[in-house]
């Protein structure tokens, strides 16, 4: 048993015996009316009347491959929660395409799309041009695939949960200036009195990461001392103060140093600080409140972007009362000019599905479903994925 | 080995180098010796292109970090990739700093283990116990580094820093804040990754040690322990030295269990309990992210660092091992 | 009076021999006991890592876990097999690469002299302190890209590199300590150089060829990074899926790592036990 999402299909008796019970339910709906061509996908016997043909994408239509399909990706290490369970999904409805996803970080996903080792890359930010420049195998097409926050974990006893904090203290944390809980910096702006004596031990990402880019970013534009700090105003996916605190790998080493060492604070993707039950900070939002990291309130921040693009993605310190200020889009990125049409048809089904369809495990997970918005730019930018002679894959 | 030099000799020259000469030169003619030799220099001329691919690949790669940097890319302090900073000293003091803790631990455990094994434990005690260390050399190296992540960190950050840090004298050592994820973890954890080829190859060595050697020694009146530290040891130094070589070249090279438990922090360690950065931890913290270009090459030039400090590490081992040699062993001195 | 002073010498002699033999000892004892604290000192840490190996991964282990693919955590049933089977291959190829250079590397060094032979041994000993993540990167550029595809071979290949020199070295010291005479021996009754390599040095030296050897393949089949470089998803080496797995906040997740850990180790044990098997039999034949 895995985490990662490299789906083998029906290999287990337990599966096979449901599949069986669903396929005998299915059997009963697509009686009524829809061709009912006994096979062992139940989705094929619902839908196949609907469009017939394999360039259409579309909620309702087949989206099984005639055959069999592997894709490969890799890239950010903070959407892999949700990757997995819907690859998985996905290959339960289509049995011949696999997918194996490699969450080794938003910059193997770069790099390797660039180098056109795998199929798709995933990257917490979009390319810059001179990434997409450096790209050996012709135009990169960048899909926004799901919407999620950076939570600001911490383990302290004698702590509260939700602590407000704001800019101007996390910047102190982080750079070393605030070495304690009880320090009044902070209990003036959390506005709690009996903070614990206990020495703050920040954590941060050692390898490049989207959440260090976005909390990065929400501290320039909240924070002067952070600034000057850094002697930069250009946030970076690499920690700009790593010789404050300890540097661990991927979420995964953040969320184990958090749960293991007292008075440690951190952040991470919030999906991952759902997994361990961490107690997060609520911070300030552009509009004056402080807003502690749910689904609904990084739904609220997504929603404040009415016009996302790769050029124009940040979702950090959005206006509205409710929005969580540190949020961000997951980038997908494929090559427009597909050099295998079986490959692309995959590639462009399971991108449709997952931007559509697989957004109800969005919630669950601790990521926000796509706005509306950004759902239709996703649609339109999978359906530019052409064949290598040029000609678009998708009729519609 | 008969050296190709002894079949320069002059053929009326007598005794067993001609012998041997002359049984050689016999066979050389046929088919069979032929396709012996070729087949040699195949295998040899393989591993000679590896290693010729392994170092242009690293020079050619490191070398736009060179030119950018210049030499001073060596020594000079500041590795701070965000801001574009790209210099090796502070890894390199790292790097130095955890193998010699590392070294301090395993090479008196190692050497009195195998003492204990090979000379000193009696027989039903040594061969389990030897069987037992060689098991740690199966365990993989990521188990070792997850193991001191999830295990020894919480152990380190609130019991034993805390507890060295109050030490009267030595406690100066480990002063400071105790993370958890330190340069004295990240040392503990190597010398577990080492010790088991220390111990074993160090025991194999003192079982070289002729048996005569001993017994001369404990007829001279020797206690056995005497025995052991005057006629055995100093004979297998060899051996001893080719077992620290090793695991000082272990120890430097490893990356990822050290980035675990390390705490990647490119400072100048203040203490044995602050986090530190290596050459090993920055490589594998950066490489992926690195830019094309400047930052991909600085990368590649950690290594080439790293692989530069393996050559000196091992020339000096070497050296030492030439001037071990001439000082004669004595067991004269047992009766002191 | 001589007869007097010759007593006494002797009385002092023997004085002060007793208190030498007394102090020496203690000294001899003190030291003895140090060795066993030391021999504790290095047995204790594997005793810890493997009980707390075995405590973690011991529930995970069962017939489905090693023969079931993997699923995510939410889903039950899911095993380690593709990962099993990744390790087996790249270790096998890695071995088919690394074994006959390494033994007519090992050969071409023990046979002869001069400074190319030096130059190549220096070479070996700085390479088996190459880090294991330089040879990934190696391996990354030289079959990973220009193929544009990530697989067993480039990792079975940085294996393979990782390997030699370690395996030179030992082979060449093994050698050089069992089988030089017999060498010279061999050579002296007219056999042919291939001849003597094959039925005197290697089977001569075997039981210490397997060992050096071993000592190379546990480190290579505990090696994580050069596979990160080379293969496509953790999913393809146990190694990886270790480093993936192992500080996931799901249970269950970390479970599969540990488990994960325990065959890993069943499998290099397996690889040594198997090979000193089979280098006993192939010195039993040759009586």
């Amino acid at each position: 048993m895995i985490t990662l999402s490299s789906v083998r299909g029906w290999n287990d008796r337990g599966r096979r015996l449901s599949a069986l019970v669903g396929l005998a339910l299915l059997g009963v709906v697509a009686a009524c009316g829809t061709s009912s061509t006994p096979t062992a996908k139940p989705s094929a016997a619902a839908d196949a009347s609907s469009c017939t043909s394999t360039t259409v994408l579309s909620a309702t239509c087949d989206i099984t491959t005639p055959s069999a399909v592997t894709l490969t990706g890799a890239g950010a290490n903070s959407i892999e929660p949700f990757f997995e369970t819907v690859f998985y999904e996905y290959s339960q409805k289509d049995p011949k395409t696999t997918v194996t996803y490699s969450p080794a970080g938003s910059s193997v996903g770069v790099t390797d799309i660039q180098q056109a080792t795998v199929d798709f890359g995933d990257s917490e930010i979009p390319m810059t041009s001179a990434q997409l420049a450096a790209a050996t195998g012709g135009t990169i097409l960048q899909i926004p695939v799901d919407l999620g926050g950076v939570a600001i974990s911490y383990n302290a006893a004698g702590v509260p949960a939700n602590l407000k904090l704001n800019g101007p203290t996390l910047a102190g944390i982080f750079d070393g200036t605030i070495t304690n809980w009880d320090s009044p910096q902070i209990a003036t702006v959390s506005g709690v009195s009996d903070l614990p004596n206990l020495p703050i031990k920040p954590v941060h990402r050692a390898d490049a990461s989207g959440p260090g880019y976005d909390l990065d970013q929400y501290l320039i534009d909240t924070s002067p001392a952070w600034v000057s700090a850094i002697a930069t105003s250009t946030s970076s996916r690499t920690w700009p103060l790593a010789t404050v605190g300890v540097g661990e790998q991927l979420n995964t080493g953040v969320a184990t140093y958090i749960s293991q060492t007292s008075g440690s604070i951190g952040f991470v993707e919030y999906g991952y600080a759902l997994q361990n039950g961490f107690v997060n900070a609520a911070l300030l939002n552009a509009a004056g409140s402080y807003v502690a990291p749910t689904e609904q309130s990084i739904a609220l921040a997504g929603a404040q972007a009415t016009s996302v693009s790769a050029t124009d993605f940040n979702v950090v310190n959005e206006p509205g009362s409710g929005t969580y200020p540190i949020a961000n889009f997951s980038w997908t990125l494929v090559y427009q000019k597909q050099a295998d049409t079986t490959t692309g048809i995959a590639l462009g089904k399971l991108l449709d599905w997952v931007v559509t369809s697989g957004q109800q495990d969005a919630e669950a997970l601790g990521y926000a479903p796509l706005p509306a918005n950004v759902a239709s730019l996703a649609q339109t930018t999978i359906r530019e994925l052409e064949s290598s002679a040029g000609t678009p894959l998708f009729t519609s | 080995m008969i050296p190709d030099a002894a079949l320069r000799l002059p053929p009326r020259a007598g005794g067993q180098a001609s012998r041997v000469r002359r049984a050689v030169l016999r066979n050389r003619g046929r088919a069979g010796e032929r396709a012996y030799t070729a087949l040699r220099w195949v295998g040899a001329g393989l591993f000679g292109a590896v290693v010729v691919a392994l170092l242009l690949s690293i020079a050619g790669d490191s070398g736009q970090a060179l030119l950018h940097s210049g030499i001073g890319f060596l020594w000079s302090g500041t590795w701070n990739p965000a801001a574009g900073q790209y210099g090796a000293g502070i890894l390199v003091v790292g790097t130095l700093l955890t193998t010699a803790v590392a070294m301090v631990i395993v090479v008196p455990i190692g050497l009195g283990t195998a003492a204990f094994l090979s000379e000193l434990a009696p027989r039903w005690l040594a061969a389990p116990l030897s069987t037992l260390i060689g098991l740690l050399a199966a365990v993989a190296s990521i188990v070792v580094g997850l193991w001191g992540l999830i295990v020894l960190t919480p152990i380190f950050a609130n019991q034993v820093e805390p507890f060295l840090a109050s030490m009267p004298v030595l406690g100066w050592l480990f002063r400071g804040e105790a993370y958890g994820p330190s340069v004295l973890l990240a040392s503990v954890v190597l010398a577990v990754m080492t010790l088991p080829t220390m111990v074993a190859l160090s025991r194999t060595a003192l079982a070289g040690v002729p048996v005569a050697d001993r017994e001369a020694a404990l007829a001279l009146g020797a206690t056995r322990w005497q025995a052991v530290r005057r006629a055995v040891i100093p004979a297998a130094r060899s051996g001893i030295q080719a077992a620290v070589t090793l695991a000082i070249g272990r120890a430097m090279g490893e990356s990822i269990a050290v980035a675990m438990v390390i705490g990647n922090r490119p400072a100048i360690p203040a203490s044995l309990t602050a986090p530190g950065a290596t050459l090993g931890s920055a490589i594998v913290n950066q490489f992926a992210e690195a830019t094309p270009g400047i930052g991909t090459s600085s990368v590649i030039a950690l290594g080439a660092v790293l692989l530069l400090l393996t050559v000196a590490v091992n020339a000096g081992g070497q050296a030492l091992l030439r001037r071990g040699r001439a000082i004669p062993v004595s067991t004269a001195g047992a009766l002191r | 009076m001589s007869a007097v002073l010759a007593a006494r010498r002797r009385e002092l002699v023997r004085a002060t021999a007793q208190r030498s033999l007394a102090r020496r000892r203690l000294t001899g004892r003190t030291a003895q006991a140090m060795c066993a604290v030391a021999a504790v000192a290095a047995v204790a840490p594997l005793v810890t890592l493997l009980y707390y190996t075995v405590s973690r991964g011991a529930g995970a282990l069962s017939w489905s876990f090693l023969v079931n693919a993997p699923t995510p955590p939410t889903i039950p049933g899911g095993g380690i097999s593709t990962a099993i089977v990744g390790s087996a291959e790249i270790v096998g190829l890695a071995l088919v690469l690394a074994i006959p250079t390494s033994l007519l590397a090992a050969l071409f060094l023990f046979e002869r002299s001069g400074r190319l032979a030096a130059g190549l041994r220096f070479s070996a000993d700085v390479l088996t302190g190459v880090p294991s993540i330089i040879i990934g990167i190696f391996a990354y550029a030289l079959l990973v890209l220009p193929l544009h595809q990530f697989g067993n071979l480039a990792a079975a290949f940085a294996l393979a590199v990782l390997m030699l020199p370690i395996m030179i070295r030992a082979d060449e010291e093994a050698m050089r300590t069992i089988a030089l005479d017999l060498w010279e021996a061999g050579i002296a009754l007219g056999a042919r150089r291939g001849r003597v390599a094959r039925s005197v040095v290697l089977r001569g030296a075997l039981p210490d060829l397997v060992t050096g050897n071993l000592l190379a393949i546990a480190r290579a089949v505990g090696e994580t990074a050069p596979l990160l470089f080379t293969l496509a998803t953790p999913l393809a080496a146990m190694t990886l899926l270790i480093y993936t797995d192992g500080t996931q906040a799901f249970r269950v997740a970390q479970e599969t790592a540990w488990g994960t850990a325990l065959v890993l180790l069943g499998f290099v044990l397996l690889l040594s036990v198997a090979a000193k098997i089979a280098a006993w039999r192939i010195s039993q034949r040759a009586r």
